[in-house]
């Protein structure tokens, strides 16, 4: 991807204002690992909690760019034939049916085997082209003509082994297939992985990727998310639930209410037609908020106290 | 630029944060392409490349700010409003800085007494001339602290690495800045009871000031590190038991870093593949998009149980010097590792898993010594031990005993230790007493080693740290 393709990544202003009119709001520091991840060809490995907008990022600049997002979920027991590239057995073997009679036509005037078989040595790997290759996620961006967004979902759920496979990708946009050899990408694509630190990534793979740590917002930035996201709330309760969600957020919960849950809270308070957080209201709609019965236990006791604290000024 | 952000890095090695040269080159990139003008872009984008974890960022954060607060605050930012208030409130501002002030002083009365001097005295009057006066009488920053940071390469004030160091260059730093000239004047003055000694005083005590906060930033940003790696490197070769009570919380960040390594080493998971077991309905599922043919064939594997560790720890008189870093090492370990259960005995055994859970390690320490703290005896411990465990020792357990096996001549349960070492997948002893103690006395060292796969001594963090690396190691 070149500079003058794309003057929405020109600075960390523009990009900062191209996201917004998409509706992601974000702080000076994400643009700025969107422009230099773009400025340097890097990937940006996001790191931060659940739903605080990760996937999102990518998703976003995939539609600020007008570029295609390809993107790989990871899992235990991913492998390169689901990631990178797979043979099409079936296409195979189906041509060599079908080639069948081509064969005989081939060998005419053949004497002997070692004829034969130095005359069919002429035709090469045939079967093992790219026509008969089957890309993958990986491959994909690879050959995206105006390039692409690649989006390498929850690296740290995937093996060990697999991060391995992501080096040579990561810092020289290739790819080596054995059969045919390296596949270089036609456009470097940006790539975005994210990772819940479920375990510690390899120090080989953190040292190409540029670090961006996103954290929970601040009350002002959070705001400004809900406004964007669900505009029709009205302040005064946008105010009050980003309060609440917020001080939620300082108890010690076992899943902490990220944005995204945030967001889904505003919706159905719009939905219950509120004006502003009340207990009973509170109370029915917390397993928006909150995902286990055990936290939902724990902040019972506290729900009025919250509230009151929320909603005094 | 790039010369000091090479120095950036170095300072952030000292601070253990891992940097490596090709991520040094891309920090380079990041400058050159975010440019110097704005510091808080310029922080994010190196902070992106250069560190790679939440408490590496932490690190990161302190050191830029400590490292470039002199060559940029100084110069960009606090130069301004110093001329600005110079300016404009030039009779207000008397109560601040007196830096300030003293260039007020030049700008609002007509000739100061120290100049008025100067022009009766022509050694005072080259002073006045030189460099470092005329950045001291006209309030420039950029010139004194330029000055100063060359002085203070000049004579190594990188390499600082104690803080007794710190009067020292001081005086070289001073030395190398000409301040040997001010003295002279000053005593001069002094002798001659002139009415400019005060002002000259009052530069010089700036001057001094400034070169010892100099200093003191340059020691906390280059020397904090390197004491701290030196300090760890002594403790973990030191004997447990004769660091000191004061040292304690060191050691446990030590320990902590220590097991935390051990358990990144050790804790992803294995798989083996067990050829000559074919996964039939794998291979069949892939062969469907090739007509029914198996191309692929797909074995079955099993995947390798991650290691269940037992440890056991002697909390005794005979050991008590120890006990305190085993328990602690325990702690960690524990916290680290997702399967470690904690036992503790003297005399009576039970399980610690849960104070360690619930209690900060001191107060879990203390407890532990509180409740199970005694006289030894092994075999009673063993009994109680078996009845609480045997049952859950398996052919993936490691059981770790820390202890001196000194069991004040009572009954060893040797066979109960044999049942457990029938068990498990394997018994590892660490003993605090050198090799050439354990056949004497009371020590039943060697006959608790015959039901051992492995006896060794250990009495200092580099040493149990490679037990435990071995350890790991095989059991995996």
């Amino acid at each position: 991807m070149h500079n003058q393709d794309f003057p929405q990544l020109a600075s960390v202003e523009s990009i900062k204002e191209g996201f917004e009119s998409f509706g992601y709001i974000c702080s000076d520091k994400i643009a700025t690992a969107v422009f230099l991840a773009f400025q340097l060809r890097k990937p940006i490995l996001v790191e931060g909690p659940p739903g605080v907008g990760k996937t999102e990022l990518a998703k976003t600049t995939s539609q600020l760019l007008e570029t295609p997002l390809i993107r790989l979920q990871c899992y235990e027991g991913l492998d390169e034939a689901k990631a990178l590239y797979e043979w099409k057995y079936g296409k195979q073997l189906l041509y060599t049916q079908v080639l069948k009679e081509k064969l005989g036509d081939l060998l005419q005037g053949t004497h002997d085997l070692a004829e034969s078989v130095e005359r069919l040595h002429q035709f090469g790997d045939i079967f093992y082209s790219e026509e008969f290759l089957e890309p993958r996620p990986l491959l994909k961006a690879m050959q995206q003509e105006r390039g692409a967004i690649l989006l390498i979902d929850e690296v740290d759920k995937s093996d060990y082994e697999f991060e391995s496979l992501l080096l040579e990708i990561l810092s020289d946009y290739q790819i080596s297939i054995p059969e045919i050899g390296t596949v270089k990408a036609r456009t470097t694509p940006m790539v975005f992985l994210t990772s819940n630190n479920t375990r510690d990534l390899s120090d080989a793979l953190k040292r190409r990727c540029l670090h961006l740590y996103i954290p929970f917002p601040t009350v002002e930035l959070e705001e400004r998310i809900i406004r964007s996201r669900v505009p029709d709330v009205d302040e005064k309760l946008r105010h009050q639930l980003v309060e609440f969600v917020h001080s939620l957020r300082q108890m010690d919960l076992k899943k902490i209410p990220a944005i995204s849950e945030t967001i889904d809270w505003a919706r159905s308070l719009l939905l219950l037609h509120a004006d502003k957080l009340d207990e009973e209201l509170v109370r029915s709609t917390l397993n928006v908020l909150l995902k286990f019965e055990d936290d939902i236990d724990a902040t019972d006791s506290e729900l009025r106290q919250l509230i009151r604290d929320t909603t005094r000024d | 630029m790039p010369d000091s952000l090479v120095s950036f890095i170095q300072v952030l090695r000292t601070h253990d944060v891992r940097i490596s040269p090709a991520e040094t080159l891309d920090a380079m990139h990041v400058a050159t392409t975010l440019g110097y003008s704005d510091r808080t872009l310029l922080r994010d984008g190196l902070g992106m490349t250069l560190a790679k974890t939440p408490e590496e960022e932490a690190i990161f954060l302190q050191c830029f700010d400590r490292f470039f607060d002199r060559q940029l605050a100084d110069f960009s930012e606090e130069q301004q409003p110093d001329e600005q208030s110079a300016v404009e409130d030039n009779e207000t501002d008397t109560a601040s800085t007196p830096d300030q002030d003293s260039s007020e002083s030049d700008t609002t009365s007509e000739s100061s007494p120290l100049e008025e001097a100067a022009q009766s005295d022509p050694s005072l009057e080259e002073l006045m001339q030189s460099e470092l006066m005329q950045a001291l009488v006209n309030n420039d920053r950029n010139a004194l602290s330029l000055a100063m940071t060359k002085a203070g390469e000049a004579a190594g004030l990188q390499q600082i690495q104690m803080f007794t160091q710190k009067g020292q260059f001081t005086r070289k730093i001073l030395d190398a800045m000409g301040e040997e000239q001010i003295r002279k004047s000053v005593i001069e003055l002094e002798r001659a009871d002139s009415p400019a000694l005060s002002e000259l005083q009052r530069y010089r005590d700036i001057l001094r000031e400034q070169v010892r906060d100099h200093v003191e930033s340059q020691y906390l940003l280059h020397a904090q590190g390197k004491t701290q790696q030196f300090m760890e490197d002594v403790l973990s070769k030191t004997r447990l038991s004769n660091i000191e009570h004061t040292y304690l919380h060191r050691v446990h960040d030590l320990v902590r870093k220590m097991a935390k390594k051990l358990a990144a080493r050790h804790s992803h998971k294995r798989r083996e593949y067990r050829r000559g077991q074919l996964n039939m309905p794998r291979t069949m599922r892939a062969g469907i998009a090739n007509d029914g043919l198996m191309f692929d064939v797909h074995w079955r594997r099993t995947r390798k149980e991650k290691p269940q560790i037992l440890a056991v720890c002697d909390v005794s008189g005979s050991v008590a010097a120890y006990a305190k870093f085993l328990l602690l090492f325990l702690y960690s370990l524990q916290d680290v590792l997702p399967r470690v259960r904690s036992f503790a005995f003297s005399s009576n055994l039970g399980e610690v898993s849960e104070l360690f859970e619930q209690y900060p390690v001191e107060k879990a320490i203390e407890l532990v010594n509180w409740k199970y703290g005694g006289a030894t005896d092994y075999g009673t411990a063993l009994t109680d031990f078996a009845n609480l465990a045997l049952d859950d020792i398996n052919s993936n357990t490691t059981v770790i005993i820390l202890g001196d096996a000194r069991n004040n001549k009572g009954d060893p349960k040797l066979e109960i230790m044999q049942s457990i070492y029938q068990r498990s997948r394997q018994v590892i002893w660490l003993n605090p007493e050198s090799r050439r103690a354990w056949a004497t006395g009371d020590s039943e060292m060697q006959r608790y080693q015959s039901a051992c796969h492995f006896a060794a001594e250990c009495n200092n963090l580099k040493q149990l740290e490679r037990i435990i690396d071995q350890l790991l190691k095989s059991t995996r």
